[in-house]
Parts: structure tokens; sequence; C-alpha cells
């Protein structure tokens, strides 16, 4: 196997869907504030936990646990419990973000192995050399602002392993840096787990289409029949300099299928499809089509018609390779 | 709220159908549920308190709607004539057969939602947690029913076959394709 295909779990029944369906790992969160996908009804209990890994190992693949928020002051037991049920579960990594968190990892859970989290936003060797050196990371997780020709340069000039976003949702390239959720909402994916919170979301429907509104801000208008995106302020249309516009980010979909035989040569270790939200339709489709056509490429075989064949689960109808072809420089 | 969706039911299934408004489905489905709850507490503790929100489940192909609140062993589900008549505290609309696919975890919320292939109001967060409640839950038709076992597997094959069919027919969104 020369590439490893890490798949999004939100629920229990989600991680099953993901193994059954090809994943060779699986990352899921506990159901609180540790984790960048904190939403009503998401996530695993310890028990749930426990039993998420004992099936994965069971049909022969990982799983790792996100608890990648950033801890508060003064109230880290949330983040220590985590990192606790994590290794009581015998999870085969722990993805974290938050150098108290790292530390408390590395000092007192040493048998756990560290990944670094995309909201940690290490893109370069001196950042990455930091987090090996400090706290033994061995994998990190690439924001997804970098080129295939950055992460051969990197790769090159690191050693630790990476990981590749390769499909799914796309932030405004300010991994682990954005607070634009909680100037409208008072909570962020950083702290509190939660990008655009939907206790805050609200759907309106009249004549013109649908209007969705975030803390009582109007951020967007479809037109009846108009695709649709995430309801989060980047990919909102505002008006600005005499016009109406996604001014931040167009709502659509990485897909970075066609460049999955690149991204071997250029180093990665693993790929990484995103939707830890998502339902296990989804979950199944993208990982048994992705799973094909790392497959495809491993035999040296022609690139699967990814684009084609999950056009119908994308945010806003797009795909988009993202930075990895940057193609407005 | 939109008006059309695609995958509709035909106009002879909706006439074929319209009977079905006169049946005890509310306590039908109520006993249903709450046996559920029985059996599958977990699924009712993910919902946690949003398990006494209000749901208002309209087929936009049907001239009948389902109100429920999913309070675990205290659920109850009504079959209302009439649409929109009932306030609730989040309110989904699409075709019968996409609605039914949510349940089964055949389609993605996001990607009926980001298609358009349903519609939404109200509370986001309760929708989200139902949505995802019910993920977990890996429903079958047998668990309404209430059987197990060969029989069990029997239902749920006959009536996943039956609704695959009827998707086709019907031009129902496939996973994965855009509508």
């Amino acid at each position: 196997m020369s590439l490893e295909l890490v798949c999004p779990a939100g629920t229990p029944a989600a991680l099953r869907a993901a193994v059954e369906a090809g994943a060779h790992a699986v990352y899921c969160g506990f159901r609180d504030e540790t984790n960048a996908r904190n939403f009503p009804g998401l996530n695993f209990s310890p028990d749930e936990m426990v039993e998420g890994v004992r099936f994965a190992h069971a049909h022969g693949a990982k799983v790792l646990v996100a608890i990648n928020t950033f801890a508060r002051a003064g109230a880290m037991d949330a983040w220590k419990a985590a990192l606790t049920n994590a290794e009581k579960a015998h999870a085969d990594a722990v993805i974290l973000a938050d150098l108290a968190v790292l530390d408390h990892a590395a000092t007192h859970h040493p048998n756990l192995r560290l990944h670094l989290s995309v909201q940690a936003a290490a893109a370069t060797p001196e950042a990455i050399a930091f987090y090996a050196d400090t706290f033994g990371v061995k994998r990190i997780v690439m924001p997804r602002v970098l080129s295939v020709e950055e992460i051969a340069k990197l790769n090159a000039a690191i050693n630790v392993e990476t990981e590749a976003f390769v499909f799914g949702g796309l932030c405004p390239m300010t991994e682990g840096r954005c607070s634009l959720s909680s100037y409208a909402t008072g909570k962020s994916p950083n702290l509190t787990g939660v990008c655009s919170p939907p206790e805050h979301v609200a759907y309106s429907e009249d004549k013109d289409g649908t209007a969705t509104r975030l803390a009582g801000f109007t951020i967007d208008r479809f037109g009846a029949g108009e695709p649709a995106g995430y309801p989060t302020l980047c990919k909102g249309r505002f008006a600005a300099g005499g016009k109406t516009s996604y001014l931040f980010e167009d709502p659509v979909s990485l897909n970075a299928a066609s460049l999955i035989a690149a991204l071997a040569k250029a180093g990665v270790t693993a790929l990484k499809i995103e939707g830890r939200q998502r339902g296990k339709g989804y979950v199944a489709e993208v990982v048994r089509t992705f799973r094909a056509a790392v497959e495809a490429i491993d035999a040296g075989g022609t690139e699967v018609e990814v684009g084609r064949l999950l056009a119908g689960l994308v945010e806003g109808g797009r795909q988009t390779s993202g930075a990895y072809k940057k193609t407005w420089r | 709220m939109a008006d059309h969706f695609r995958g509709e039911l035909p106009k002879a299934l909706r006439i074929l159908a319209a009977p079905a408004g006169l049946l005890p489905l509310g306590p039908a489905l109520t006993l249903a549920v709450r046996r559920f709850a029985r059996r599958k507490p977990a699924v009712f503790e993910r919902l946690g308190t949003y398990g006494q929100c209000s749901f208002l489940i309209e087929p936009s192909d049907l001239d009948i709607s389902f109100l429920m609140v999913p309070d675990g062993t205290r659920a109850e589900v009504k079959c209302l004539r009439r649409r929109a008549t009932q306030p609730a505290d989040v309110t989904v609309r699409g075709p019968l057969l996409v609605l039914l696919g949510l349940i089964d975890g055949t389609f993605d919320g996001d990607a009926l939602f980001f298609n358009r292939a349903i519609s939404v109001s109200g509370r986001t967060d309760a929708l989200v947690a139902l949505r995802n409640a019910i993920e977990d839950a890996e429903l079958t038709p047998a668990d309404f029913v209430g059987v197990t076992g060969t029989l069990g597997r029997l239902v749920d094959r006959s009536v996943f076959g039956g609704l695959g069919l009827a998707r086709r027919f019907a031009g129902s969104p496939v996973a994965g394709e855009p509508s």
C-alpha cells in the first residue's frame, strides 16, 4: 500500500461505513469541545470510541482520534480526559493542535502516537521540526495552502510523515487561525469546535428563494434550484466595491483526485477526506470511490473519474483542486 | 418553501397513496418510535434535549404531513391531513422517497440540501441533532415493524428493494450524482 486513505466518521455508524467501504484509517472525535466538529448529535462517547476502535482493528483499519481544538487557559480537564480516553480505547494516534495539549500528551501519554492537526497550520520545515523535536510528532496534516511542488520541497526538508486533504470542504486558507465565526456568534472552530454553530443558523424561504442567516445577519440568498453551500461567513455573498459576490471564498469542495499520483510522488504518506459532519451515505460513497482511485494509481492504471462520480455530494455543486494547483499565480 | 422537488411520486402513485391519510398512521408510528426507543436508548441519548423539539416532516408529494416529538419512550407522532397548519420547531420538506432515504442512510442530508432536493426551516441545531441521531441509529424497516431475525431481514430486503425500484421509477436523486 503506497498511500493511506484517512476517512471521516462523525458517528459509530459512519465509522463502520468508512471501514467497510475501504478506509485504511478513520478519524473521529469525542462528543465535546475537544474536537473541531462539535455539532449537536455528532461524535463519540468514550464507550463508543472503545467499540469503534475494536471494530476498526478487527477489520484491519486504524483509528485516529481528533483532539484538535485549543484548550482554554485554566480549563484543560476536557482535553486531558480526551487523551486518557483515546489511550484507553487503544487509538492508533491522536490528532492535536494546541501546544499545551501536545505537551501533556508527550509527557503523560508517551505511548500515544501524535499527529499534528491542520488546525496547527504548520507549513514550514522549521515549524514542523519544532513539533517533531519537542513533542515527538510523527505526522503532520498539511494546511490546504501548499501547491504540489511546495509539498515535494517540504517533504524533502522534514523527517515526519505528511497527510494531505484530497476531498471535501475547504476553509479560506487561514487554517487554525480563523475567528470569523466568532464575530457573529461568539464561537469559533478553534476554541469551541464549531464554525457557524447550528443554533445560530436559520433558513427562511420566500418567493425569491432561500435566505441564510447567521446570528441574525443575512449572509446569503439562493434562488430556487440554485446550488447551496454551508452557512459560513467565509462563504457568504456580500456587496462590496459596487457588486455582490462571494467575497472571501466560493461554496466549492476540494477534489484533488487527479493529483493522487503527484501527491504520492511528492512524498505524501496519507490522503485525507474531509466530512465528519456528513452522513454515512457520503462517507461510504466517497471512501469507496477514493479507494478505487488509489488502487488504480497503485496498479499503474488510469485515473478514476472521481469528479463525475461524486458530483452530487459537493458543496455548491462545484469542485476545485484548491491550492494544489495555484493557477492564480 | 419550494413547491416542487426532483423525485416526487408520479401522479398515479399519489392517487394510490391518498387513502393513507385515513389510516391510523400517527398512533402506529408513535408505537414504533417508542418501541425503538426501548430497544436502542443510545440513539435518543445522542439526541439529548432536542428530543423534546417538534419536527414537521412534509412529504411534498403527499397531502399528509407528520409532526414528531422524538422524546424517547414518550415520543409522539401525529399524522396531519393538511400541510403547514401546525407550528413546529423544525420543518423539513421534500419528496417522500428522498425523506425515507434520509432515514435509512441512502442519502446524505448535506448533499440533498446543497442540491436543493429538500428544504428546511426553523431550528437548525435541532435538525442537525436529529439528522446525526438518525444517521447513527441505522434504522431499518424491521425496526419500525418490530420484528427481528430471519423475518426482520426478509422485511428489510423487501422494503429496501421496493424503495430502490420506486426511486428509480420516480427519478429520485442518486447518491453521488448531481440533482
